[in-house]
């Protein structure tokens, strides 16, 4: 038994120790070797959470996007599996996007909340996961709960274009905020930053799937004590 | 195809049937979207806002609530009546069964609508014959997007015990396309502006009442399948 | 200018919500783990009687 498990536990400790190194790069990037930008000092270091925290959620939501679809093909609980925890940590990346954003905002723009696009997008696609999640609470657990949760699955990753897009024409109606969006990326945007950004991207990508590893590994025992459980009755 | 036909339009036949003699989906529905517009009208300072941006909003919200309502309500019929169970029993195809439920909900709503735009037209003082054929084609686009995705939504749901909590918090979040856009063609039709002006939107709402049903089809069988 | 503040906070947000979510996950884990354990216990205890 100790020579079978030691393969995957192997891993998963390369992985951790992968990700706490990513992660100690990444801080470092952020902290100490980005320089602090001009207008908006030192809070803009918040960038570097902000909007790897952003990709990831939307790469969590379309892992539960493909799981779904897979899962509806194939009827394999492997997919239901990986679909409800990419969803979960997809939504705790969401919420980092969602408390990042207005703790930046308000030293720049003067608001919590600015309704701008992405940010509003943002707070849409939590609410549609967040429900996503309620979904897999309010129902037992089964063949039913995980058909229910993929057609979720799959109507919420489609609606991303189209929220994007109501969102940003809605808002071309409403002046925009007097000082440069810091979200005009890429644009004149230093090495040292688009560097650090993409660190920091590495480094929350790795701990994605660390996240990720850790989930899935607490539904597959969950699913072993559900079916030792059924064992046990059976065997009375 | 002939018998796809038929099997589409008996289940709205069926639907009407039920409901010319209950009355009681329509009659619901209605009050409801008059009530709601009402308490808009009391909370809502009407001289100090402009009616033309404000009024859409709060006709497209009585429209989506009273939509829920009547998405709940027709699935708890079957439900109830064990309908639900007989319907899966037959041989019918199950997009067939989504086609007859959303149409069913589909004309329900437009009814609806339709009872309402003349109480919109005197309450709000909008001037709705100005450009009402584009009016009325707004509002089908929009209430197709719900009814297409609503219904695939309340069909699943309507398993649930918490059904009547969980549709809204499923729908609201995704029908927001359609929310935005036909609040906002609403509002500049209107104002008088022709469908040319606004394309994006159309082409939005379509794209989304396209999708939705594109999805509805492929997984209906998967939420039918007990 | 520089708001430290903020950054103080988004960053205890930011750190804080990930471990607070890895400090969960491993308690459900240890749980989970648990319940295996005694559950795998009785059912030898079972077998053998």
């Amino acid at each position: 038994m100790n020579e079978e498990t030691s393969a995957p536990e192997e891993s998963g400790h390369v992985l951790f120790w992968l990700t706490c190194a990513g992660l100690a790069t990444a801080l470092w990037a952020i902290f100490l070797f980005v320089p602090t930008e001009k207008t908006e000092g030192a809070v803009q270091r918040i960038m570097y959470f902000h909007i790897p925290s952003a990709w990831l959620a939307f790469f969590a939501f379309f892992i539960v996007f493909v799981s779904s679809i897979l899962f509806l093909w194939k009827k394999d609980r492997e997919w239901d599996i990986y679909a409800q925890s990419s969803a979960e940590i997809g939504v705790v990346f969401c919420s980092l996007v969602l408390i990042t954003g207005p703790i930046w905002a308000k030293p720049i723009w003067g608001a919590w909340w600015v309704w701008d696009a992405r940010l509003t997008s943002t707070l849409i696609l939590w609410l549609i996961y967040v429900a996503y999640l309620m979904l897999r609470g309010h129902v037992e657990s089964g063949s039913a709960r995980a058909r229910y949760a993929a057609v979720v699955g799959i109507a919420g990753f489609l609606d991303i274009p189209l929220i994007h897009f109501s969102v940003l024409w809605w808002r071309t109606f409403h002046p925009k905020p007097k000082i440069i969006s810091a979200e005009g990326l890429g644009t004149g945007m230093d090495t040292t930053m688009l560097v650090t950004l993409l660190l920091s991207l590495g480094a929350f990508t790795l701990l994605y799937f660390l996240l990720l590893g850790q989930r899935i590994e607490i539904e597959k025992t969950k699913d072993e004590i559900d079916h030792l459980k059924k064992e046990r009755l059976y065997s009375h | 195809m002939r018998q796809y036909l038929n099997q589409v339009t008996a289940i709205i036949w069926k639907d009407f049937a039920v409901e010319l003699k209950t009355r009681e989906l329509f009659s619901t529905m209605f009050v409801f979207a008059v009530l709601v517009i009402l308490i808009f009208v009391f909370t809502v300072d009407l001289s100090i806002v402009n009616v033309n941006e404000v009024g859409p909003g709060i006709l497209w919200v009585a429209f989506l609530f009273s939509g829920t309502i009547g998405l709940n309500r027709s699935f708890m019929l079957e439900k109830e009546n064990g309908c639900l169970q007989g319907l899966m029993l037959t041989p019918i195809d199950r997009t067939a069964l989504y086609f007859g439920k959303m149409l069913s909900n589909l004309a329900f709503l437009l009814i609806m609508e339709a009872l309402l735009l003349p109480l919109f037209m005197v309450f709000f003082n909008v001037d709705l014959f100005r450009n009402l054929g584009s009016l009325l084609l707004v509002i089908l686009i929009g209430t197709v997007g719900f009814c297409a995705l609503g219904t695939l939504l309340s069909s699943l749901a309507g398993h649930l015990k918490t059904r009547d909590i969980m549709l809204p918090i499923l729908l609201y979040p995704l029908i927001v396309p359609i929310a935005i856009g036909a609040v906002r063609m609403t509002s500049k039709v209107l104002m008088g502006e022709p469908l040319s002006e606004m394309w994006n939107w159309v082409g939005l709402t379509l794209s989304f009442d396209i999708i939705y049903i594109g999805v509805s089809i492929m997984t209906i069988d998967h939420v039918l399948e007990e | 200018m520089d708001h430290l503040g903020f950054l103080f906070a988004a960053n205890v947000f930011v750190w804080g919500g990930i471990l607070l979510y890895i400090f969960t996950l491993k308690k459900r884990q240890q749980a989970l783990r648990k319940d295996l354990e005694l559950l795998k216990a009785s059912l030898n205890k079972d077998s053998e009687s």
